[in-house]
């Protein structure tokens, strides 16, 4: 465990968002495998299914999951692999926030509105 | 939690053999290469374009391509091994009984081929073609 309470906050969101990505990659996996059985399949209806907007809102905060991860991740190359990382590493933990805030919020005002504008 | 090898040379003095220091180096190199290929993937099919449109047609047009075919293999193959991997550390870290420990990552690992299987099938035993709307009423006949 690192020094220090964020330390371990970063190492507690960046396993819990480790563990969701790997769910949800393995379901993506499996209903993109459904176009296997063609075009009356069913792949569409199971889209249907996910273009209800609960789904929308859980599919950005995987978009967000990721951003934090890999940002994360990155801090813990560095980490391990420079002398110097470790003396950063809270402030490398507050530019992964940043970082993470600086892209989610564009990405937020470009998919909020397609799933509540009706679009 | 099992605290985590800071560096190179603690992960090789604590690792019980060398699988595990493989492991280790393997999580940092894929995840180099994942920033890469995620962040890829989800521009284009998320903030590209509305994902609400994304449909039979659209995957199978791109699935017909060759180049996304070999993308999606590398992200397949690196996000599952890093992902699998991952959870199979963090199964070890929190169950403790080992007869559980070792039934829960037998599970793991043949949910995980099955689903690694089906995403290997899915690209490239099948031929796509751009099967519109048109050719899907001919069809069904409406
Ligand atoms: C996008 C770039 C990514 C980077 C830079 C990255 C980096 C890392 C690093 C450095 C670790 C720590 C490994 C260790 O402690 O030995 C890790 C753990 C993990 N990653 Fe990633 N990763 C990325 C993407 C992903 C993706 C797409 C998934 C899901 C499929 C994922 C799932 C996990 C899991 C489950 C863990 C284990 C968490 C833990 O041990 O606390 N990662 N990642």
């Amino acid at each position: 465990m690192y020094r220090g309470r964020e330390g371990q906050w970063a190492y507690f969101l960046h396993r819990i968002t480790g563990v969701a990505l790997v769910l949800y990659l393995m379901l993506h996996v499996f209903d993109i495998s459904l176009v296997m059985y063609g075009p009356d399949g069913p792949f569409n209806a199971f889209l249907m299914f996910y273009h209800q907007w609960p789904f929308r809102i859980g599919l950005v905060l995987v978009i967000a999951a990721v951003v934090y991860h890999a940002l994360n991740g990155l801090r813990i190359i560095l980490l391990d692999f420079t002398t110097w990382g470790i003396r950063y590493q809270r402030v490398m933990w507050y530019t992964v926030l940043g970082v993470t805030t600086v892209i989610g919020v564009p990405v937020l005002v470009k998919i909020l509105p397609e799933i509540f504008g009706g679009a | 939690m099992a605290a985590r090898p800071r560096n190179l040379q603690e992960a090789r003095d604590r690792s019980r053999n060398n699988a595990e220091l493989a492991w280790w180096v393997f999580m940092r190199v894929s995840g180099l290469f994942l920033v890469f290929l995620v962040f890829a993937h989800v521009f284009v099919n998320n903030i590209a374009i509305n994902v609400a449109t994304v449909d039979y047609n659209y995957v199978a047009t791109r699935l017909a391509k060759p180049s996304v075919k070999v993308f999606d293999t590398f992200l397949l193959g690196l996000a599952m091994l890093h992902g699998v991997n991952g959870l199979r550390v963090v199964i070890g870290d929190n169950i403790r009984r080992p007869g559980l420990r070792f039934w829960v990552q037998v599970v793991l690992i043949v949910v995980s081929v099955g689903i690694f299987v089906a995403g290997v099938m899915t690209l490239w035993a099948f031929s796509y073609r751009e099967m519109g709307d048109a050719i899907r009423d001919l069809t069904s006949g409406h």
